[in-house]
């Protein structure tokens, strides 16, 4: 019995770990989305995390404790760089200039070969990240942004997302709120491309682009965005779809499609789509 | 609603337990051989090909009585749709749940850096088909190849351009964003410093790009005798036809790499490919009895010709299913070691490994030279 439990962790660890680091990216996307903007910049912060994290415990050998906060705090000063001007964009312009920064972050990924390994990437990255580790910083990030949901930062946002013209009217420091949404969701998707590098043992150039971007977005859009939850779901049901569905072999892909049309078209405001309940 | 949670919960626990069960009472009759290879999503092509092989190789070998004195060969393929994190899923399935000692593939070089890792882990013996990046056998000591790395194959493209051309000044294009042409790159410029080309430029370009006018001018006023190339085989034929409208003459030859091993090749660029050479584990046109064979029985099983793919996926079944034999049980470590003593005539030439696992001879890589957009062997 305990072989074959044994077994059926190794057949899914993978699986397990993928479902953490998706939920992570899933929160790192409502934090922008909370405020109303539409970012597709997290792939390239989790890109920036995942290289960092990688280049840091292969050529310095740093213990794991340090090496994830510092892989939280790469991305969040390219976001403070770049906070400044792309938030003057919004909406689809936003989004634009943020899949500029994922196209930027490849190319230099490709070409800086002698830190990178450019196209070869980087192979043979220790296996660090621990399950209970991913699901502990999954499970304070829900808390963390129920919390802040509730408060009246929560009113704030929920606010500059439903109208910015009149959240700013009211009083809402709309840049700063903004910044500050975008800093901290890039923390975020850098550690989950930190985790990520950590349990894959192989990064390349060319995961963080437009469509892992897109896949970001989509656990969002899924999920819905009322609460912090519901992103996290989006993100486990996209990700265990297709594994799940695996017996299905040929049909495998058009059953995962067919149910994300049928999700998309009948939730329009997501799989979950309550909002959260303020505090008295 | 708990009434309705836990009959759900019961039945899930239920197929839980049922699924490896059944397949252990399953694997007495048969040995169970796994297999990754992509085959949906844009690459679904190679994956395709190398199921095509693998199938046909394995119905002949349980229509000749399988192995292990009788015991019939069961294939199991996985898709992995050409994503690295679906391919470590289907190997850690394969391995964890259906307990195969043998995994073939999977497709992409990438692919087996990240499966490479967990089945070597498992001692799970893993041989790729289609892997030819640098690297890829040492990840450990499970992990064999049964295709030609392209530093294999690319010495022998070079040399022949040197020896029946005259070859002596080059000029060297490569996608520089995706590890196969990358790599190839470096095993091309290998071989041209060994060879004593003198190389005229390096000119790189991404393998989504379209318009390569800038770097081909830059060659085309450098006069070389002939500009190698590594890329997947939709950016080689943009790269050769935009060569010819500039007006790099027919007699300056491409070398292609083993992306440009490709019937579409033809297919796209047409007569402005004409002349290009590249080094091959296999064509369809080999003599002899075993190919000739092969390909009839592909083309009757599959409707369509086969590629090189298909021609090593088949060859690697029956290497499989040789060292399965040898071994004398379908266990990892014993048929690794029967791997080292593979001595295998195929359609691809005679075959055995090497100590590090890699194909030992480039006995079987023929030239081949385009013309009018179909490959000729060069003689």
């Amino acid at each position: 019995m305990a072989e074959w439990l044994d077994d059926f962790l190794f057949t899914y660890e993978n699986l397990v770990h993928a479902l953490g680091v998706h939920g992570l990216l899933a929160l790192s996307m409502y934090c922008v989305m909370a405020v109303g903007q539409l970012s597709l910049g997290q792939a390239a912060f989790m890109g920036i995390g995942a290289y960092t994290g990688a280049l840091l415990t292969l050529n310095l050998g740093l213990p794991f404790w340090l090496v994830l906060p510092l892989s939280a705090l790469a991305p969040a000063l390219v976001a403070l760089v770049i906070g400044g001007p792309t938030l003057r964009l919004s909406g689809v312009y936003l989004a634009i200039s943020t899949i500029a920064l994922g196209e930027v972050l490849r190319v230099l990924y490709i070409n800086a070969e002698w830190l990178t390994g450019g196209a070869l990437g980087l192979s043979g990255i220790p296996r660090k990240a621990d399950l209970w580790l991913i699901y502990l910083l999954l499970l304070i990030g829900v808390v963390a942004f129920w919390a802040v949901g509730r408060s009246k930062i929560g009113r704030a946002m929920e606010a500059m997302r439903e109208d910015e013209a009149v959240a700013g009217v009211m009083g809402v420091n709309l840049p700063r709120y903004k910044l500050g949404a975008l800093i901290v969701s890039s923390m975020i998707a850098g550690l989950a491309g930190c985790l990520s590098s950590h349990s894959n043992s192989f990064i390349g150039p060319n995961e963080y682009g437009f469509e892992m971007a897109v896949t970001i977005l989509s656990f969002a859009l899924l999920g819905g965005i009322g609460t912090p939850v519901a992103p996290v779901i989006g993100a486990i049901i996209l990700t265990a779809l297709p594994e799940v569905l695996r017996p299905l072999q040929d049909f495998r892909l058009v059953f995962n499609g067919l149910i994300i049309v049928i999700a998309v078209l009948f939730l329009p405001r997501g799989v979950i789509p309550f909002r959260l309940r303020r505090a008295p | 609603m708990s009434r309705l949670l836990s009959t759900v919960g019961a039945i899930a626990i239920g197929s839980l337990l049922a699924a490896p069960a059944a397949t252990t009472a399953w694997a007495q009759e048969t040995v169970t051989v796994g297999a990754i290879e992509i085959l949906s999503g844009p690459s679904a092509a190679y994956g395709t090909a190398i199921k095509g092989g693998l199938e046909l190789a394995l119905d002949e070998i349980n229509a000749a009585g399988g192995v292990l004195g009788g015991k019939k060969i069961a294939l199991i393929i996985e898709d992995s749709a050409g994503n690295k994190d679906q391919a470590v899923n289907a190997a850690r399935k394969l391995v964890g749940r259906d307990k195969v000692p043998v995994v073939i593939g999977p497709t992409l070089s990438n692919e087996m850096f990240a499966v490479g890792p967990v089945t070597n882990e498992r001692k799970v013996v893993t041989v790729g088909t289609s892997t030819t990046a640098k690297g890829i056998t040492e990840i450990g000591p499970f992990i064999f190849r049964t295709s030609l790395p392209e530093s294999d194959v690319v010495p022998v493209t070079l040399k022949t351009a040197k020896d029946k051309f005259g070859v002596k000044k080059i000029a060297m294009m490569y996608a520089n964003d995706d590890a196969f042409s990358k790599s190839g790159f470096d095993s091309m410029k290998a071989a041209a410093e060994q060879l004593g080309f003198e190389i005229a430029t390096i000119e790189t370009f991404g393998s989504k790009d379209s318009d390569f006018s800038a770097q081909l001018t830059k060659i085309k006023g450098l006069n070389v005798d002939a500009i190698t190339i590594s890329a997947l085989v939709e950016p080689i034929s943009g790269v050769v036809l935009q060569a010819r409208q500039l007006g790099i003459p027919a007699s300056v030859r491409f070398i292609g790499g083993n992306g440009a091993n490709s019937p579409k090749l033809g297919e796209i660029a047409g007569g402005a490919a004409d002349g290009l050479l590249v080094g091959s584990p296999w064509f369809i046109a080999k003599k002899g009895e075993t190919n000739e064979k092969f390909v009839a029985d592909y083309k009757k099983r599959n409707g369509k010709d086969p590629d090189q793919f298909a021609a090593q996926a088949y060859d690697t079944m029956y290497i499989v299913a040789k060292a399965i034999d040898t071994a004398g049980a379908a266990d990892s470590d014993k048929i690794r070691e029967a791997l080292y003593k593979t001595d295998f005539n195929g359609v691809m030439g005679p075959f055995s490994f090497t100590q590090g696992r890699d194909p030992a001879s480039n006995e079987g890589v023929v030239v081949l030279a385009m013309k009018n957009g179909r490959f000729e062997i060069l003689e």
